[in-house]
C-alpha cells in the first residue's frame, strides 16, 4: 500500500524527527537498565514514544500507532513505578522499539507493508496489567487503555495471564491479520530495521558553516571574474606579457587559497561524529552477553572523534565483526574470569581518536587473549598454511591468520561465529577504507585490535613517481621513505631483488614490472625508492624520478575497472592527465607474495 | 534517405508495418559501417591523451579525463580482433552509457546520425563477418547500397569479461 500523504514536507519532517527520536531511544534504554531509578531519564524515553505516537496518530500510520500506544502504556508503568524493571520488561520494550523502527522504515521506503505486529503487543500487553502494587491504579491503566483502544481486557480478567492477549486478538486482528497471512511480508531482522533508520541521506549543518561557506564561495566567484577580466586584457592587447603574469601569478595565490579555505569547509561538513556507529553497540553489546551469558561492561570513549561520512558509513560493519569476536573468544565466562583470578565482569573498550590524518578506533578486552599456538595448529589443520611457514611465522604473523578467509578456531559453527567469515570482512573493508588493522595481544591479559582510518577518502596527500615516463600517484600516508640509490647496490635473494637499508633488508618491487610499463629512458644505474609500509610491512618501490607531493582527488576508475591489482583508483593532475593511483596494500602484500611464492 | 524498404524475414514483417522510427549514429571501422542508439550516445570526442592502465585486458586502451570524470576507454578495433590502425583525423571516441556507467570506444569515424524504422531491422546472419562476438549484434540494417551492423553494447561484455576487468 502506497503511502498517500497529502503534505510531503510534512511527512519528512516526521522521518527526520521520528529517525533522530528513535536513535537516542535506544542508547536512553540501555542506560535505563543500568540506572533504572533515574527519573529524568525514564522522562526523556516517554517523551520520547510518546512524541512518536503522537506524530504518526496524527499523519495516520495506524499500525505505528498502536505498538507505540502499547509500549507507552508499559513505560507510563514504569514511570509511575507500578512496574519495576527487569531485563525480560526491557526485552520487551526494545523489541517493540525494534518493531516501530521496521514499522518507520517502511515509511520511509514509501511503502506500508502489513507487518504482524500483534505478536509485539501482545507480550507488551502481560506488562500492563502483571503484578500489580496498587490494584486500584493497574484497573485505572487498564481503563485507561481500553478507553483509547477499545481493545483492552477488562480489568476483571487481569489475573489469568494468557486471557489479556487472547482479548486482545480479535479487535486488532481483523485487520492486519488476514492479510499479513495473505502475504507474509517477512519481518526484517531488527537489526536490520536499526541500520535502514540510520542511513545518510540527509545531513544537518550548522548555520555558521554554511555562511562561512556561502562567504568563500564568494570570494571565489571575485577570483573568477579577476581571471576573466585579466583575460580580456591579455586577448584585447590592453596589458602586456610581463603585466600578465605578475597578475595571473597573484591571482594564482589567491584562488588556491580560497579553494583550500572551501576543501576545509565543505570537509568539516561532511565530517560526522563516530557516535553515530558507536551508538548502536551498547544494544548490541546487551544482546550478546544475554546470549552468551557473559558478564561485559562496554566503555565507550572518544565518540565525539569526527571523521568522515564515507568512512562513518563503512566502519559499522567491520567494528560490528570486532565486537562480536571480542565478545565470542575473547572474553570469558564470568566462572571462566574468577577461576583465573579476573574480576567477574569482563571489560571491553571501545575507544575512538585522531592522530594526525588518521583515526583510530580500539578494541580492546581483558578476555583471554590470542592463543597463538592454537591458531596456529588451527590454520594447518585448515589447510592454510604448512608446518614450515608456521615455524617461520614471527608472533605477529600468527596473529594475521586470524584474518585469512575461513579460519576459525571454533570446531562447530554456531549462529554467533565459527564460519570463519567475520575477520576476513573486517581485513576486506578495513583494505578498502585503505586502513591498517594492528593486533596487540597477550595470553591471558586480553587483546586490542587497532585500526587506522583514514579520516576521509576524498582527497588524499600523495607523492606523485614517474615511471619510465609514466605518472603515478603513491599516498603519502603509507610512505616511509624515499632513496636516491645506485641499481648495483641491489642483492637478489632468491630470484628477488633486496637492497640492505640500514639493519633491515627491504624486498624491491619495480613498478615498470608490476605495470608492465615499456621502457622509455636509458639504463641509469642511479634509481629512487620508494619505501611504502603497511602494518609491520615494508617494501621498496623501484621508480625512475620523484616529481613531487601533491594533494589529489581521488576519482574512481568506475565498476569496470574497479579491481585493478595494485592501483586503487586515479586521479587528475594539474595539465588534465589522469594519474592512477598506487594501491600500497596491494603492492605490499603481492610483493611479500611473490617472494614467498618463490 | 531511406526509400529502398528491403522485403523483410516474414514473422518480423507481421508485428509492425512500419514500426517506431528509432535514430542510430553510425560509425566506421575497418570498413564496415556500425550503427548504435543515438540514446545511448552521450558526446563524440576526439582522442585525448589516454592514461594506460595496467594488467587490464587488451582491448582496454586506458582511462581518460573526461570534464573531471574518469573514464574508461575501449579500443573497438582490438576489442573485434581487427587489424590495428593508427590514429588519424577521423579516429574519434564515442562516449556511451553502459549499463549506467559511462564508457569511450574508440573507433575509425563517425559519419551521421540516421533514422530508420524498426521494423528495418533484420536478425544478423548466421555467419558474421570479421568475427565479431555473434552476442552484442542486434541486428543488421540492409538499406539500397548500405549495409550497416546494429550493435548492442549491453551485451558488449559478458559476464566473465566483467569479472576479468578486475581479476586480471
Amino acid at each position: 500500500m502506497p503511502i498517500d500523504c497529502e503534505d510531503q514536507e510534512l511527512l519528512e519532517g516526521f522521518l527526520a524527527e521520528t529517525t533522530e527520536l528513535l536513535e537516542k531511544l535506544d542508547d536512553d534504554l540501555i542506560a535505563l537498565e543500568k540506572a533504572s531509578d533515574d527519573p529524568e531519564l525514564m522522562n526523556r524515553i516517554f517523551r520520547s514514544i510518546h512524541t512518536v505516537k503522537g506524530a504518526s496518530s496524527f499523519l495516520g500510520f495506524d499500525l505505528l500507532v498502536r505498538v507505540t500506544h502499547k509500549t507507552e502504556d508499559v513505560l507510563n508503568r514504569l514511570r509511575k513505578g507500578e512496574l519495576q524493571l527487569t531485563s525480560e520488561i526491557m526485552d520487551v520494550v526494545l523489541e517493540a522499539t525494534d518493531l516501530v523502527k521496521t514499522l518507520v522504515a517502511d515509511i520511509k521506503g514509501g511503502e506500508i507493508v502489513d507487518r504482524e505486529i500483534d505478536e509485539t503487543i501482545n507480550k507488551l500487553i502481560p506488562l500492563l496489567t502483571e503484578q500489580p502494587q496498587v490494584a486500584t491504579q493497574a484497573a485505572a491503566t487498564g481503563e485507561a487503555s481500553s478507553g483509547t483502544e477499545t481493545a483492552a481486557p477488562p480489568p476483571e480478567q487481569k489475573p489469568a495471564q494468557e486471557t489479556p492477549p487472547a482479548a486482545a486478538m480479535p479487535p486488532a486482528a481483523p485487520r492486519p491479520a488476514p492479510e499479513a497471512a495473505k502475504k507474509p511480508a517477512p519481518p526484517k531482522g531488527p537489526e536490520k530495521g536499526g541500520d535502514d533508520l540510520s542511513d545518510n541521506s540527509t545531513v544537518r549543518v550548522d548555520v555558521k558553516r554554511l555562511d562561512d561557506l556561502m562567504n568563500q564561495v564568494g570570494e571565489l566567484v571575485l577570483e573568477r571574474n579577476r581571471m576573466i577580466q585579466l583575460n580580456q586584457d591579455l586577448q584585447g592587447g590592453t596589458s602586456d606579457q610581463i603585466l600578465f603574469s605578475e597578475e595571473f601569478g597573484k591571482l594564482a595565490k589567491r584562488m588556491s587559497f580560497v579553494t583550500s579555505e572551501l576543501q576545509m569547509q565543505v570537509l568539516k561538513m561532511r565530517m560526522i561524529p563516530v557516535e553515530k556507529v558507536f551508538k548502536k553497540f551498547p544494544r548490541i553489546v546487551r544482546s550478546l552477553a544475554r546470549d552468551l551469558g557473559k558478564e561485559v561492561d562496554l566503555q565507550i570513549f572518544g565518540e565525539e572523534t569526527e571523521l568522515d561520512r564515507s568512512v562513518v558509513d563503512e566502519i559499522g560493519d567491520p567494528l560490528i565483526h570486532l565486537i562480536r569476536n571480542a565478545m565470542d573468544h575473547g572474553l570469558e565466562t564470568p566462572e571462566d574470569r574468577l577461576n583465573s583470578g579476573k574480576s567477574r565482569t569482563g571489560t571491553l573498550i571501545l575507544a575512538a581518536v585522531h592522530e594526525g590524518n588518521s583515526i583510530i578506533i580500539s578494541i580492546k578486552d581483558d578476555g583471554r587473549g590470542i592463543d597463538t599456538d592454537r591458531v596456529g595448529r588451527k590454520a594447518i589443520e585448515k589447510g592454510l598454511i604448512t608446518e614450515d611457514q608456521l615455524a617461520a611465522m614471527s608472533q605477529r604473523e600468527m596473529f594475521d591468520l586470524i584474518f585469512l578467509p575461513g579460519f576459525s578456531t571454533k570446531d562447530q559453527a554456531s549462529d554467533l561465529s565459527g564460519r570463519g567469515v567475520g575477520m576476513d570482512v573486517v581485513k576486506t573493508n578495513i583494505k578498502k577504507l585503505n586502513g591498517l588493522i594492528e593486533i596487540k595481544s597477550e595470553k591471558g591479559m586480553g587483546s586490542e585490535f587497532i585500526l587506522r582510518l583514514p579520516l576521509t577518502l576524498a582527497i588524499i596527500q600523495s607523492l606523485l613517481v614517474e615511471v619510465e615516463g609514466e605518472i603515478y600517484s603513491i599516498p603519502l600516508a603509507s610512505v616511509l621513505e624515499t632513496l636516491r640509490v645506485d641499481q648495483r647496490e641491489f642483492h637478489v635473494i632468491g630470484g628477488q631483488e633486496v637492497l640492505k637499508l640500514r639493519d633491515m633488508v627491504l624486498p624491491l618491487v619495480r613498478l615498470e614490472q608490476v605495470f608492465n610499463v615499456r621502457r622509455c629512458h636509458e639504463q641509469d644505474n642511479f634509481c629512487y625508492i620508494v619505501v611504502i609500509g603497511s602494518a609491520d610491512k615494508r617494501v621498496g618501490l623501484v621508480v625512475t624520478r620523484l616529481v613531487g607531493q601533491q594533494e589529489v582527488a581521488i576519482k574512481s576508475l568506475g565498476k569496470y575497472l574497479a579491481n585493478v591489482t595494485g592501483i586503487a583508483g586515479s586521479t587528475i593532475l594539474g595539465d588534465g592527465r589522469v594519474a592512477l593511483i598506487v594501491d600500497p596494500v596491494g603492492m605490499v602484500d603481492g610483493g611479500e607474495g611473490t617472494s614467498g611464492a618463490r | 534517405m531511406s526509400n529502398a524498404l528491403v522485403p523483410m524475414k516474414a514473422d518480423e514483417a507481421r508485428a509492425g508495418e512500419h514500426g517506431e522510427l528509432i535514430q542510430l549514429v553510425s560509425f566506421s571501422l575497418d570498413n564496415e559501417e556500425y550503427g548504435v542508439d543515438v540514446l545511448k550516445v552521450r558526446e563524440i570526442i576526439r582522442m585525448p591523451s589516454i592514461t594506460r592502465v595496467p594488467n587490464t585486458p587488451h582491448y582496454v586502451e586506458g582511462v581518460i579525463n573526461l570534464r573531471g570524470k574518469v573514464i574508461p576507454i575501449i579500443n573497438m578495433r582490438r576489442r573485434f580482433g581487427l587489424l590495428e590502425l593508427d590514429y588519424d583525423k577521423q579516429t574519434r571516441i564515442m562516449v556511451m552509457d553502459v549499463e549506467g556507467e559511462l564508457m569511450g570506444f574508440i573507433v575509425d569515424a563517425v559519419s551521421e546520425v540516421i533514422r530508420i524504422s524498426s521494423s528495418e531491422i533484420q536478425p544478423s546472419p548466421a555467419v558474421v563477418t570479421s568475427g565479431i562476438d555473434q552476442e552484442c549484434i542486434a541486428g543488421v540494417i540492409n538499406q539500397a547500397e548500405r549495409l550497416l551492423v546494429l550493435l548492442d553494447l549491453q551485451k558488449m561484455f559478458s559476464q566473465d569479461e566483467r569479472r576479468l576487468f578486475g581479476n586480471l
